[in-house]
Formats: C-alpha cells, sequence, structure tokens
C-alpha cells in the first residue's frame, strides 16, 4: 500500500524523523517495506526561461537559445526540439545534473557552438503525460504556469513528496487506504486526527427521477448506495490530485474518474462512475451472470461470464464485473453529461473467486477481496460528492439511493483486564488499556476489571477479547513484554521412536561417508516408470497432484529412487569422483489407506555409489551393517527389481519380510537414468527394519577359554553361491564354531576349469574348556563332509 | 711371564679393540676370543694349574677382577652399539610425513538436519516432545481447525497443492498442532519438523518443498511473556549469548496476538550489515498465542488454558547459518556443496 506522505500528512502530523517514523509504524504493526523520494531519478533540473532563440549556422534543425535560470548570466544552451521558441518556462537541466537512465549532463560544443546544458522534454525526465501535460517526446515540456525561474522542477511535479510503501496484515483491510494509514499513525503518534468534515452542496432535484437500482442478491450484494451528478463538466484534475494518484501508483484520466480513484485510495472504498445516459433504462441491476452473457470492459477485453460472478446490469444485460472492473458501454467520456457514483459493498469471496476465474485483479478487487466495511459506505460516496463540489466537475442531485437491507451492528464485547494483561504477560493497567483503546476510536466504559468495547465500524476483524488483547499490546509495545520461563508441570521432552531411529541411521550413514541428499517429495509418473515396475506394481500407481507446477512434479513419490538417481547423475555429470549418498524421506501409497482416508506415508532409505571402493559387495555391506546395528537377523534372497542388474542384485530378507535390496544399476535404467560408469544403490525399506529391530540386551561374558583357528579350502563348481554354503557350515558345526570367514577365491587349471576354489578360515570355541585336538580335527571334518553334503564342495587337497 | 703383565696386556688390547669397534657382531667376535672357552682370558685362567699354591689365590682373585671389569666394558659397548644401531635403524625408516593419502571416509547429514538437529536439542532439553504428522493432510487440519474457513484466501489453488476436494499437501507444520490437541491432554509441549508445500516456483528463495519447525505449548496460563522467553532461550542457545529477541506485531489466523520475530543479527551482532540489510535485525519466524477459536475447536476449553505457538522456516535459519545464497543448493545434492559440511 503505497502512500504519499503529503497525503498523510494533511490528516495526522508526525513529530519525529522519517526513520523514527517508520520504527514506530512497524512496531504498532504496520510494516514498511519501502520508501521512495519522489523524482530522485533526476537532480540538478530547474524552470529556466528561454530569452532568445536563434538558428545554429552549422545545422538545420538546431537552434541557439539564450535561457535564463536565476543565475548571475543567461546560460547558452543547443537545443533540437521544434517547439523550441523564446519567451517559453521549460525545463533545463543545468551542468551536473543526472537525468533517468543514468545520462549525466555536461557543457559541451554541439557542431562547434557552446550549450551549457539541456532544455528537456517529459520524456528524458520520466514524468507522463497524465502527471503533467506536454506532448511528450516530441518536444519541450512547456510549463503552463507561471513559475520563477531556478525553481527546481522537482518541487512542481512531485511536490517534494515521499512515498511509503506500507506492509498492510491480512486482518487489516481498512488500513488500505489513507485515512486509514493515518488512523494507525495518529494513534502511534499520539498526534491528532483531522479528518475532513463532510458536506455536500446539492444542486436540487431528486435522485429518484435520474435513477433506479434493484439488488436481486443481497448476500453478494450487502449494501449498494448511489448518487448521481448532473451537468458533468469533464475536464483534467488539478495538479495536485494529480501528483497523489501518481504517488499511488495510479493513473490520472479525467476529473470524474480521478474522484473514484482518490475515494478508494482517502477512505478505502472503491468506487464507480457509470455514464447514466449508456444505462439504459437508468435501471441498475446486481444480480449473478446468466448463461451465456459476457460484457467487454473499460480496458476493451471481453469475458465470457461465468454464472456465479456478481454483475451490474441495466435492463439490456451487463454493463459492469462487480467490484472488479466497469464496462466499456457506460465508460465515462468527454461527452458524459450525467453520472451515477456507484460505492458497494460486495462479498469478499464471491469477488476473489470471478476475479481469479476471469484473471482480472484490480486496485478494486483487490481491496473488495479482502474486505470493505458496509457501514462506512456512505461516508466514501458523500466524500465523493464533496469533491465534485470542490472541482467543479458537475451538480449533485439531491437525495440518495442507499439498497442496505441489513444494516451491520457495531461490535461490542465485555473483556477482562485481567486476563488480558495476563495472556500478554505485561503488566498493563486498566487505565492505559482504555486510553489506548479510545486511541484507536474504540468506545469504552469501565466497570472495575470489566471493560465493554465497542469497535468503530471500520473495524471488521474485532471478534473476541483476544483482539482485543492484541490493539492493547500493539500499543503498550511488544517491547514490553518480559521474557519469562514456563512454568507448570515438568514435561519430558525428546525425540520420538522414529526420529531417533532415523537419526541412528544417519550416524552410521556418516561413519561409512556417506552425505545425506535432499529432493522434492513430488516427481513425474515417467520417471516413475523408467524404473520398470509392471502396471500393477503399487508403486506404478502413485497419488496424483489435481494441480502440480507441471509434469515433472505431478505426483508423490512412491520411491526414493526418482530422486537419488537424479541426484548421482548431477554428480557424476559434474565430475564429482568416489559419490556416496543418501537420502531418507516419505514415501506415499496411494493404494493403501489410513483410516482417515489419507494415503499410507512411511519413511524409506535410498542409498547410492560409485567410483573407487564401489562395487556390489561395498553397497550390499552398508545394507547389512545397518541391519546388524538394528538388531535384525537376515537372509540374502534373490531379489527381481527390474532397475538392477539380473546377475548382481540381491534381498535382505527376515521373515518373509523384505529389509532391502541392493544391486548394481541395471545397464537400461542407467542409460533412461543418464547415469555413466556403475553405480550401485540399496533401497532400504525403514517400517520393515524398525519394526523388526531389536533393543540390545546385556552383554555376554568375555570367552575364558582359548579359541583355535583352522583354514580349509574346498573346491566347488563357479556357480556355487558360497553364502548358503556358510551358513550350512554354521548349522553343521554347531555352537562351538564361533566365526566362518571367508579369506580367499582361487580360480586355475590346478583345481579344474569351471571350478573355483574357496578358502574359510574357521574359528572354534567352547565356552566351558579348551578344545583338545582331535574335537578340533573332528569339527573340522564335520565342516568339509557338511559342505560336500550341501553342494558337492571337496576339501582341495 | 708376570700374570698381572700378561691381565694388563689382555686388559689394554681389549680396551683398544673396543674402541675401534662399530659392529654387534665384532662385539660378539672379540668377546668370544678374549672370554670365550679357547679365549685368552680363559688361557690365562687355566694356566693357574703351574703356579705354586701359595700364588694361585691371588692370582685367582686377580683374574676374576679382570673378568669381571672385562666383562662390564663389553657389556657397556654392547648397549652403546645397540643403541647405535636402533637410532640407525630409526632414521633409515624415516618416511615423507607430508606425502598425501586418501582418508577415511567420513560424510555428514544434510545442512538442514545440522541445523534442525540443534533447534531439537534445545526444545527437547526445555521438555518438548517431536512430533510428526502426515504431509499430505486433510483440509480439515491444516485449514479448518486452525481458523482458515472455507473461501479464505490462504486457500488459494495458488498457494496450496491439492490431491482432492477434502486433501491437500500441507501447506505448515500447524495441522501437527490440532492433531496433537485433539489426542493428547494438556500440559502439551511439542516441536514438529516436517516437510511442507507450497505452489511456487523455484528460484533462490522460493521452492515448492520446504521445511518448517512448529512448536506448541498449551497448560493453565502460559503468557506472550513465556513465548518470549522461550524463544530467548533457543535464540541464546542456537547463536550465542549476546543475542536479543525482537517481537513486532502480526497477524496469523491462528494465533490472537501475533508477533514476528526478529533476532540480533548473528553476522553483524546488530550494528548492521549486508545480511541485515542494515536494520540488525533478521526476521527468522512468526508466532503467537494460538488463538482461542483453535483451542475451542481442538477440544481445549480457552478459559482454561492458554497457550502459544510458533513456526521456523528451516531452510531460512539454514542458509543464515551457512551463508547460503540459494535455496536451490539444497535440493541438488552437488558434493561439491555437501563436501563443505561438518
Amino acid at each position: 500500500m503505497k502512500v504519499s506522505m503529503n497525503w498523510l500528512k494533511k490528516y495526522a502530523d508526525i513529530p519525529m524523523t522519517a526513520e523514527e517514523y517508520e520504527n514506530r509504524m512497524i512496531m504498532t504493526g504496520t510494516g514498511v517495506e519501502g520508501v521512495e523520494k519522489l523524482g530522485s531519478e533526476f537532480d540538478h533540473v530547474v524552470v529556466g526561461r528561454v530569452l532568445s532563440c536563434r538558428d545554429h549556422e552549422n545545422s538545420d534543425h538546431l537552434h541557439v537559445c539564450e535561457v535564463d535560470v536565476g543565475g548571475d548570466a543567461p546560460l547558452q544552451i543547443v537545443c533540437g526540439a521544434p517547439n523550441v521558441k523564446a519567451g517559453i518556462l521549460v525545463p533545463v537541466a543545468l551542468p551536473g545534473a543526472h537525468l533517468p537512465g543514468g545520462v549525466t549532463i555536461k557543457k559541451s560544443k554541439m557542431r562547434g557552438v557552446e550549450s551549457e546544458g539541456m532544455l528537456c522534454s517529459s520524456t528524458e525526465l520520466g514524468v507522463p503525460v497524465e502527471l503533467y501535460p506536454s506532448v511528450g517526446a516530441a518536444g519541450l515540456l512547456i510549463f503552463n504556469e507561471d513559475y520563477p525561474v531556478g525553481t527546481d522542477v522537482k518541487s512542481i511535479f512531485f511536490a517534494d513528496d515521499t512515498v511509503i510503501d506500507f506492509e498492510i496484515l491480512a486482518n487489516r483491510p481498512d488500513c488500505l487506504c489513507v485515512w486509514g494509514v493515518a488512523r494507525e499513525t495518529a494513534a502511534a503518534m499520539g498526534t491528532e486526527l483531522r479528518l475532513p468534515e463532510i458536506t455536500v452542496q446539492e444542486a436540487g432535484g431528486d435522485i429518484h427521477d435520474f435513477a433506479r437500482v434493484e439488488v436481486r442478491d443481497a448476500e453478494l450484494c450487502p449494501r449498494y448506495a448511489a448518487k448521481v451528478v448532473k451537468n458533468v463538466r469533464i475536464a483534467p484534475s488539478p495538479l495536485w490530485l494529480r501528483q497523489y494518484l501518481h504517488a499511488a501508483g495510479m493513473r490520472a484520466i479525467n476529473n470524474v474518474v480521478d474522484i473514484t480513484n482518490f475515494i478508494m485510495l482517502e477512505t478505502g472504498h472503491p468506487m464507480h462512475a457509470f455514464d447514466l445516459d449508456k444505462v439504459r433504462g437508468r435501471h441498475i441491476i446486481v444480480r449473478r451472470a446468466e448463461a451465456g452473457e459476457s460484457l467487454t470492459t473499460l480496458d476493451g477485453k471481453t469475458y465470457d461470464l461465468p454464472q456465479t460472478a456478481l454483475m451490474i446490469c441495466d435492463e439490456m444485460g451487463p454493463t459492469g464485473l462487480a467490484g472488479i472492473m466497469g464496462g466499456e458501454e457506460s465508460e465515462i467520456t468527454e461527452n458524459t453529461k450525467t453520472i451515477l457514483f456507484e460505492c458497494a459493498a460486495f462479498d469478499r469471496t464471491s469477488i476473489r473467486l470471478t476475479s481469479r476465474a476471469l484473471g482480472i485483479r484490480t486496485e478494486s478487487s483487490g481491496r473488495f477481496e479482502r474486505g470493505v466495511a458496509p457501514a462506512t459506505v456512505m461516508d466514501a460516496l458523500n466524500r465523493a460528492c464533496q469533491m465534485v463540489n470542490e472541482l467543479d466537475a458537475g451538480d449533485v442531485v439531491g437525495g440518495v439511493i442507499d439498497e442496505y437491507p441489513h444494516p451491520v451492528s457495531p461490535v461490542t464485547l465485555t473483556v477482562s483486564c485481567r486476563r488480558m494483561a495476563r495472556r500478554a504477560g505485561v503488566d498493563i493497567a486498566p487505565e492505559e488499556m482504555v486510553e489506548i483503546l479510545k486511541k484507536l476510536q474504540f468506545v469504552v466504559t469501565r466497570d472495575g476489571d470489566a471493560l465493554t468495547v465497542t469497535a468503530p465500524a471500520f473495524r471488521q476483524d474485532i471478534e473476541q477479547e483476544a483482539d482485543i488483547c492484541e490493539e492493547v499490546l500493539r500499543y503498550a509495545g511488544y517491547d514490553r513484554i518480559p521474557t519469562t520461563r514456563l512454568r507448570g508441570e515438568t514435561t519430558t521432552g525428546g525425540l520420538n521412536d522414529k526420529a531417533a531411529r532415523q537419526e541412528a541411521l544417519r550416524r552410521g550413514l556418516t561413519g561409512m561417508g556417506f552425505y545425506e541428499t535432499m529432493t522434492f517429495s513430488f516427481v513425474s509418473p515417467k520417471v516413475i516408470a523408467m524404473l520398470g515396475w509392471p502396471e500393477e506394481d503399487k508403486r506404478s500407481q502413485p497419488l496424483m497432484v489435481r494441480n502440480p507446477l507441471g509434469e515433472d512434479t505431478a505426483c508423490m513419490r512412491t520411491t526414493l529412487l526418482c530422486g537419488l538417481f537424479r541426484t548421482l547423475e548431477t554428480n557424476i555429470k559434474n565430475g564429482n569422483e568416489n559419490g556416496r549418498i543418501y537420502e531418507m524421506g516419505t514415501v506415499f501409497d496411494a493404494r493403501n489407506k489410513t483410516a482417515e482416508g489419507l494415503p499410507t506415508e512411511s519413511p524409506e532409505l535410498a542409498v547410492g555409489m560409485y567410483g573407487a571402493g564401489a562395487d556390489f559387495y561395498a553397497v550390499r555391506g552398508v545394507a547389512e551393517a545397518l541391519c546388524r546395528r538394528a538388531g535384525v537377523a537376515y537372509q540374502l534372497a534373490d531379489c527381481n527389481e527390474p532397475y538392477l542388474h539380473p546377475g548382481r542384485r540381491a534381498a535382505l530378507v527376515s521373515g518373509g519380510e523384505t529389509l532391502a535390496v541392493v544391486g548394481e544399476v541395471h545397464p537400461d535404467a542407467a542409460e533412461r537414468f543418464d547415469l555413466t560408469g556403475r553405480v550401485y544403490v540399496a533401497v532400504i525399506y525403514l517400517p520393515a527394519l524398525f519394526r523388526l529391530s531389536t533393543p540390545m540386551g546385556e552383554v555376554k561374558p568375555i570367552a575364558r577359554f582359548p579359541a583355535v583357528a583352522r583354514d580349509i579350502a574346498l573346491v566347488m563348481p563357479e556357480k556355487t553361491p558360497v553364502g548358503p554354503l556358510m551358513d550350512a557350515i554354521r548349522h553343521g558345526c554347531g555352537p562351538l564354531l564361533e566365526d566362518i570367514r571367508m579369506f580367499d577365491v582361487f580360480r586355475g587349471v590346478q583345481i579344474g576349469l569351471g571350478n573355483k576354489s574357496v578358502a574359510f578360515s574357521l574359528t572354534f570355541r567352547a565356552a566351558d574348556h579348551t578344545l583338545a585336538e582331535d574335537e578340533i580335527n573332528r569339527l573340522t571334518d564335520k565342516a568339509v563332509r557338511t559342505a560336500e553334503r550341501h553342494s558337492g564342495a571337496v576339501l582341495r587337497s | 711371564m708376570d700374570i698381572r703383565e700378561n691381565l694388563s696386556r689382555i686388559g689394554e688390547e681389549l680396551e683398544k679393540e673396543l674402541h675401534d669397534l662399530d659392529a654387534l657382531q665384532a662385539l660378539e667376535n672379540l668377546k668370544v676370543r678374549v672370554l670365550g672357552k679357547k679365549g685368552s682370558l680363559t688361557a690365562l685362567l687355566r694356566g693357574m694349574g703351574q703356579l705354586s699354591p701359595e700364588e694361585r689365590p691371588k692370582a685367582g682373585q686377580l683374574i676374576n677382577e679382570a673378568r669381571e671389569k672385562m666383562t662390564r666394558l663389553l657389556e657397556d659397548k654392547q648397549k652403546e652399539l645397540a643403541e647405535r644401531e636402533k637410532e640407525a635403524r630409526l632414521k633409515k625408516e624415516a618416511i615423507d610425513v607430508t606425502e598425501p593419502r586418501d582418508l577415511p571416509l567420513i560424510g555428514c547429514v544434510h545442512p538442514m538436519n545440522l541445523v534442525l538437529n540443534q533447534v531439537l536439542d534445545c526444545f527437547t532439553s526445555m521438555g518438548f516432545d517431536v512430533a510428526e504428522g502426515p504431509e499430505v493432510e486433510l483440509d480439515h487440519y491444516n485449514f479448518e481447525l486452525l481458523n482458515i474457513p472455507k473461501n479464505h484466501p490462504a486457500r488459494d489453488a495458488q498457494d496450496t497443492f491439492y490431491i482432492d476436494d477434502n486433501t491437500v499437501l500441507r501447506t505448515h507444520t500447524s495441522p501437527v498442532q490440532a492433531r496433537t490437541m485433539l489426542s493428547r491432554k494438556p500440559p502439551i509441549r511439542i516441536v514438529c519438523p516436517g516437510r511442507v508445500f507450497r505452489a511456487d516456483e523455484v528460484d533462490a528463495t522460493h521452492s515448492p518443498v520446504f521445511h518448517q519447525i512448529e512448536g506448541l505449548v498449551i497448560d493453565k496460563d502460559v503468557t506472550m511473556g513465556d513465548l518470549k522467553g522461550t524463544l530467548d532461550a533457543f535464540a541464546k542457545r542456537l547463536y550465542g549469548p549476546d543475542i536479543e529477541v525482537r517481537f513486532r506485531p502480526s497477524f496469523f489466523p491462528f494465533t490472537e496476538p501475533s508477533a514476528e520475530v526478529d533476532l540480533t543479527c548473528f553476522n553483524c551482532h546488530g550494528k548492521g550489515c549486508r545480511v541485515c540489510k542494515g536494520t540488525g535485525w533478521i526476521e527468522v519466524l512468526g508466532c503467537g498465542m494460538v488463538n482461542p477459536k483453535v483451542l475451542s475447536m481442538c477440544g481445549i476449553d480457552p478459559d482454561v488454558y492458554s497457550g502459544f505457538a510458533f513456526g521456523i522456516g528451516l531452510e531460512r535459519i539454514t542458509m543464515l547459518r551457512y551463508g547460503i545464497q540459494d535455496m536451490r543448493l539444497l535440493y541438488e545434492g552437488d558434493l561439491r556443496f555437501l563436501r563443505q559440511f561438518r
């Protein structure tokens, strides 16, 4: 909300520096987003009078002028503008002047003639024609008024104004206007609020002879008020009004339209002026659009109207989009003779939905969306008529039309001073509360601790004691809130189970050299499809977002792999060596709904690695280490994830549940995801891992009797899997086999082609005695025989 | 020849040889030549048989004394040589300690989790539990119970991702508040970290996915002073004892009164710099006293209980903490970025 300080200061004094003022406003709830000194784009430009003007001897279009800028002697300035002539008053950029666009004026020679500055057009100064009339870029700006030479032209165009861009909170639409900011300013400064007294000179007649208003949808239009002005005299607005509009970022058009915009900016009530002679039947009907209706708005665009849209119509059809934009048909023109001023209150939601549906946002719709108080409509309408009087823009017809079937009564609350002070945590005396509320135009009566408070008509946000408490605290000062410690019953506090387990996994992965990554929760269904799951797999049926930003964020992830592959691709492309990354996050299952009908959300962990030290066994090791750490016993099992290499993939399972899948990325998947080189991934299903994890129990005593190690080498066909063979040996030897480790695999002609020799180190130990030589031999034999029985492996001789 | 002469000759020769000796093996040889079975001193001892019985004790004593002395000399020399050889070995084994090698791998959690862990440590130590809720959330919890009724501008499709008419991607972590109040009795002290979603295009300061940390306290007689005290403790714990907290009036539908919270700029300590745009303050979070309407809707009697809530943007405090200029870095996973964290 941009506010001209000149305009604001008409209604409230600001007896402090700009910085102090801004700070005070911020601390009472009106934020400051920016401050702009108008005209700061140029300097050293003054009013000058062209004393003489002759043709340049070396040019057919340049002139050499003598210009009086109020100095000791006139300046000689070369000028090429077609409208330059002796006698005119023009803006003169002196040597050293800065102009918009980074231009600096210097003394120079133009075709051999000295030039001590530049005569300016409005375009060169960045002064729009609607702020000050001129021929624009076609020639010099010529002042119509008789300003003294040497006057700083900034003061003429901008009246030395400063514009503050205030940040108005969503619950304070009443502050979206100069009066609103003035009310807050006066309260914050402790100065007097001087809003104008509104009086209207009426020229006689009765509005009911001129127009009729019929509100057919009072729900969407709780109030519709109108005044008529006849003998309208369309003209440009005076400079001060054009300056106010310019400062607020609006364009001046003509006196009638400018009055409606002025009223909106000053009072917060958007208004509209209709050319009443173009309103067919002079009958205004407020109703929803009917099927097939369309409207051409002021900006010349035609819209097909949704039937929910509230329209201002005449007897033939729509003539304006209520609260958003007027129609072209009844637009004010130079020939307008009679106007109807509309000042109304419309339903916020209706305006918002229509504005969204048609894609039109205006100063007016923005204000209605945030809420315009029906109770203050008449003030704004009368103020508009007062302006008509002031600008002599026409004759105000007597009487008013005011369709307001259910007047809004002011909100009155009874509140407790003690409760409010306790809520705020600040010791504010009841007297101070009363004073603050009165300053904010609340009507207050006090009975001991109880205040009976009536909110001013312009406030629509006051509903309960907490709201009054906020008003009081804002002006008592948020700085007075003390810093106190929480009291009451002690609570233990701590991470929840899931967060604690996830944190433990993170610590493990950090220790193994992995960096954590994060990617978005939504992905493209096409990217999920690249993983190759069959259509009936639930992971191929993601939860779709109804209004995604784009196709690549159209659904919720059913796996972390899409993000992981993308992050791997980024790192490989960027030449980052030896990548080890993981992501832990939520995946969404659209098919299994919770009791509330929401998709099931589960945590998942995806690990990826490439480069030195990365191979199938390394990534499997990561998954295994995490399972062990969680105290989960698992077996290796087949895995048929299509994105993994069919000969280099496995699952970690426990009691029929899959804890993890691990493997090398299938070359087809690698190609689809743009991964070069061999990449290894693991997906760990955390709900299963967490469910099966076991807490750590008591420690076992350290064995007192010595262990004995025996190495054996077994020859077996190449295809024999070693893992199950080791499981069989473990099972066969029983608890006396403390450990079995594979330490070598040998392939060579000595043991026959298609065979491998696998060397194991067996560690035997008994808890209650030292193993004797024959016991050890018997156990070793048992290991060999078990291996033979299990997979035909024979002891290498 | 006189035995004395012999002894002193052997002694002199030994001392002379010891003096020139520089290897342990040579020392061993010398020892054998003098003290060994066929050694010169041993020969002298054997030759005692030729002496008269009166001379023998005297000679025996002399020889033994000489033997002891020589043994001592040999031992000293041996120690000396062993020490010298060790020194030589150590010298020979010296390596270039500046030669580089690959380091053992150690990773790091995501920068946002580094910061989150600090935040959670702080609040859990003040008795807050960590609570979580679904990311795909019912409209009822995300909006309705938080005093954001149907058709409120905050629900616009421009800001909110919808799954269907009643289901949204939560736009804040505040629905966890509502869920907690409905399922637990006061006193309640929770923090709820989590992902939230808003329909913003990706740029340096916006992301359609981001993280919040919500806090909620409900108890009897909770005041805005308690809120400020709690956030003051948080700020000082995270950023240092000289950090001040400033409350500014603000508005949120689910709190009343509401405040925007600034902290002393931790870059310039309030002097004014690029990070705080010269103000000396950095806006870090929004908070307020829980709106009594929200308490009522969530089944808590606002005449008995009051409470406060706050919401911290995790991306923002992470970016401020590490001077990260572009939010996209947090979601790209580029190891050149991640490897800087510890």
